[in-house]
C-alpha cells in the first residue's frame, strides 16, 4: 500500500496500483483531483505542474512511488496557501484563461516563482514559467497577473 | 651511400618497433601481474560458462545467458527490428557497414552454419562462404571465449523463430573495402587463442576477465584503437569516440576515469545503468546495459566490478567533474556568453528546466540530476548533444527511465546552443559546440543512410 500526502490530507493509494505509475494518473484517476491536466505526457508542456515539496514538478514523470514523504500540493490545494490566493485573485482580475486547459499548470508554476522570488522581473518570469506552455497565446495576461500578485505580496 | 643505408636501417628498426608496439597492443589482460594457464590446467573455481546458480540448466537457457553476457543483440538488432535479424548501421570514418541475420533462417542467416562454422565466425571472423568479417564484429574479443560457451549461445540462437532478413550491402572507401587485407590484419591482431586464467589473480578476477574480455567486449568501445583501427590496449580502457558517443575513460584514473567512484556505485551503474550521484547510461551504453548488463547475476557484476578496478589508471584530458550544484537562480553561475549563451539559455528554460532545474538537480528523479556526470563534465559536449537529441528510453528492472527525444523539433545550432550552455552551466568547463558539430554527431550516431534535411520550421 503506497501512502502519500496530497494538499495536507495523507492519502492511502489501493492496492495495485504500480509504483512506476506516473504520480498525474494516481491524482487524477484514483484520487479524482482532477484540476491536474494530461498535456503531452512528456514533460514539454507544464499542463500537469503541481508541487512537490513547494517545487514545481511534472506530476505524469514523476512516478507514485518516487514521492516517497514529500508533500504534494495540486490545483485543488493551492488556493489554501497566501501564494497561491494571491495568484488565483490576480488571474481572476487579469481574465488570464481563454479555453484554460494550460491554466491549472500556468498558476502552479506562477505559485512557485512568487514563493521564492516575491518580486520577480521579465528575466524571471521567463526563467521559471518558460515550459508551460499556452496554446491560446494568454501570455501577456500571464505575465500580467504575476506581476500583479507580486506588487500585492509586498 | 653509408647514411643512406644508416637512414634506412633507422627506418626499418622503427618500423619493426612501432609494429611491434601494435603488434603487443591486442592482448587485453597483459597488463595484469601473475603468470597465465591454459584453461584446463587452472584448478581454481571455472572463471568461463554461467554462473554456478544456472549451472544445472539447460543449453538454451545457459545460451541465452551467455548470449546476454556477449551482448549479441545490441548490435545484431536494427532500431525497431527483431532481435538478431541485423541491419544495424555502424558509421566509420571509412564508410558503413552494417550487422547480419543471425537468426536460424536458412537463406538468410545462420540456419545452416554448422558447429565448426559457427566457431570459426565468433573465433576467426570468417564466416560460412570463408569471406572474412569486418572487425565490427568482435572476434578478436570473442576468440577468448570457450568452444562451449560459443555453441551454447548458438543452440540458444538456433531455438529463436527464423526470420528472412538479408544482409545490407556495405559501403566502405578503398582499401578498407577489399576483404582480401583481413587475414592480415589478424595476423597482426587477432590471438587466435581461448581465455587464460591467471594464476596470479583471484578467482573472482578471472571471472570478471572473461566477462569483460571474452563475453562483454567492453575494450571494443572503451579503449581507443590505433592507426589500423584495432584496439590499442597500451590505452586500455582510457576512452574515446565511438559512433558518434564518447565511451568515457573506465581506468582507476580520479580525475578523467572512475578512480572516485566506490564499489557500490560501481555495482550498481553496471547492474542496472544507474547509479545515483553519478548519472546514467544512455545511447550505446544504455543499450548494454539493457540488453546484456542488466541479465547479469550480482555474483558476475561484483566479478565484473573487481576486474575492471584493477585496469590501471590513464589520464585522458578530461577534467574533474564539479560535485556542486548551480545557483538555482538562472542569473547566477556560469553561462556562455553573447548570443549564443542567450539562445541556450532559453531553450533550457522552455525544455530541460521543468525536470532538470536551474540547480541540476532533478526534483523529479535522480535520474534526471546532472551534477557531477560524466557527460556534463566533458567540455566536447558530445555526450550532451547526443542525448539531446535522441533522448533516453529505457526499460529497466526499476521502471522505464525516459528523456524526450528532442532532435526532430531543435535544429542544430539549438541543440549547440542548449548544450553548450548546459556543460557551461552544470560542468568544469563549456562546451564550443557549432551547428555543424551536431549535424556530425548526428551522422556518426544515425542508424538512417543519410541525415534528413531539417523540416522549415524544424
Amino acid at each position: 500500500m503506497i501512502h502519500i500526502s496530497v494538499n495536507g490530507q495523507m492519502q492511502m493509494i489501493e492496492d495495485g496500483v504500480d509504483p512506476k505509475t506516473p504520480l498525474l494518473w494516481v491524482l487524477r484517476d484514483h484520487l479524482n483531483l482532477v484540476g491536474t491536466k494530461y498535456g503531452c505526457g512528456v514533460a514539454m508542456c507544464g499542463a500537469c505542474t503541481v508541487h512537490v515539496d513547494g517545487k514545481p514538478v511534472r506530476s505524469c514523470q514523476l512516478t507514485v512511488g518516487d514521492v516517497g514523504t514529500k508533500a504534494v500540493t495540486t490545483i485543488e490545494g493551492v488556493g489554501k496557501t497566501p501564494i497561491g490566493a494571491k495568484v488565483q485573485a490576480a488571474w481572476v482580475e487579469a481574465n488570464v484563461p481563454q479555453c484554460g486547459y494550460c491554466q491549472a499548470g500556468q498558476i502552479m508554476s506562477a505559485a512557485a516563482l512568487l514563493s521564492h522570488t516575491p518580486n520577480p522581473d521579465d528575466s524571471d518570469i521567463d526563467a521559471a514559467m518558460a515550459g508551460n506552455i499556452c496554446r491560446c497565446g494568454t501570455y501577456i495576461r500571464i505575465r500580467r497577473a504575476i506581476k500583479n500578485a507580486g506588487a500585492k505580496s509586498v | 651511400m653509408k647514411k643512406v643505408s644508416i637512414a634506412l636501417a633507422v627506418v626499418v628498426v622503427i618500423a619493426l618497433g612501432y609494429s611491434g608496439w601494435l603488434y603487443t597492443g591486442h592482448n587485453a589482460t597483459s597488463f595484469a601481474s601473475g603468470s597465465t594457464v591454459a584453461l584446463e590446467d587452472y584448478k581454481a573455481a571455472n572463471p568461463t560458462g554461467v554462473p554456478a546458480e544456472l549451472a544445472d540448466k539447460d543449453l538454451v537457457t545457459r545460451g541465452e545467458y551467455l548470449s546476454h553476457a556477449a551482448d549479441c543483440q545490441a548490435c545484431h538488432t536494427e532500431p525497431g527490428g527483431t532481435p538478431f535479424a541485423g541491419g544495424f548501421a555502424f558509421n566509420m570514418p571509412f564508410g558503413t557497414i552494417y550487422s547480419t541475420n543471425i537468426t536460424p533462417d536458412k537463406e538468410t542467416g545462420i540456419g545452416n552454419y554448422t558447429d565448426a562454422q559457427f566457431l570459426n565466425a565468433v573465433h576467426k571472423g570468417v564466416r560460412a562462404n570463408g569471406e572474412n568479417l569486418y572487425p565490427a564484429m568482435p572476434y578478436t574479443s570473442y576468440t577468448l571465449m570457450t568452444d562451449g560457451d560459443a555453441l551454447a549461445i548458438k543452440a540458444y540462437l538456433f531455438s529463436l523463430a527464423p526470420v528472412s532478413s538479408p544482409a545490407k550491402v556495405s559501403n566502405l572507401k578503398w582499401p578498407f573495402n577489399q576483404r582480401g587485407m583481413l587475414p592480415l590484419w589478424n595476423v597482426m591482431f587477432n590471438s587466435g587463442e581461448r581465455f587464460r586464467p591467471n594464476t596470479g589473480q583471484s578467482p573472482e578476477w578471472n571471472r570478471g576477465a572473461y566477462l569483460a574480455e571474452a563475453m562483454g567486449h567492453c575494450g571494443e568501445c572503451h579503449t581507443p584503437r590505433n592507426v589500423a583501427y584495432a584496439v590499442n590496449n597500451h590505452r586500455k580502457f582510457a576512452g574515446t569516440l565511438t559512433a558518434g558517443w564518447h565511451a568515457y575513460n573506465i581506468t582507476g584514473d580520479k580525475e578523467s576515469g572512475i578512480g572516485d567512484w566506490d564499489e557500490a556505485s560501481l555495482f550498481s551503474y553496471l547492474h542496472t545503468g544507474h547509479a545515483e550521484g553519478h548519472g546514467g547510461a544512455a545511447g550505446p551504453m544504455g543499450e548494454a546495459s539493457d540488453n546484456s548488463l542488466t541479465f547479469l547475476t550480482e555474483g558476475d557484476i561484483h566479478a565484473l566490478v573487481t576486474y575492471v578496478r584493477s585496469v590501471p589508471a590513464r589520464n585522458s584530458d578530461l577534467p574533474e567533474k564539479v560535485k556542486t550544484p548551480a545557483s538555482a537562480s538562472h542569473k547566477e553561475g556560469d553561462a556562455v556568453a553573447g548570443l549564443d549563451g542567450v539562445r541556450g539559455e532559453k531553450i533550457f528554460a522552455g525544455a530541460c528546466m521543468s525536470c532538470h532545474e536551474w540547480t541540476g538537480v532533478s526534483p523529479v528523479t535522480h535520474y534526471a540530476t546532472l551534477t557531477n556526470v560524466r557527460a556534463v563534465n566533458d567540455p566536447s559536449g558530445t555526450n550532451v548533444a547526443q542525448t539531446v537529441v535522441n533522448g533516453v528510453d529505457r526499460q529497466t528492472p526499476q521502471g522505464r527511465i525516459y528523456m524526450p527525444a528532442f532532435g526532430e523539433g531543435y535544429s542544430d545550432d539549438d541543440i549547440a546552443a542548449v548544450s553548450n550552455y548546459v556543460t557551461a552551466r552544470f560542468g568544469a568547463k563549456g562546451a564550443t559546440l557549432t551547428g555543424k558539430d551536431v549535424a556530425d554527431l548526428r551522422n556518426q550516431a544515425s542508424q538512417k543512410k543519410a541525415a534528413t534535411k531539417e523540416a522549415p520550421n524544424g
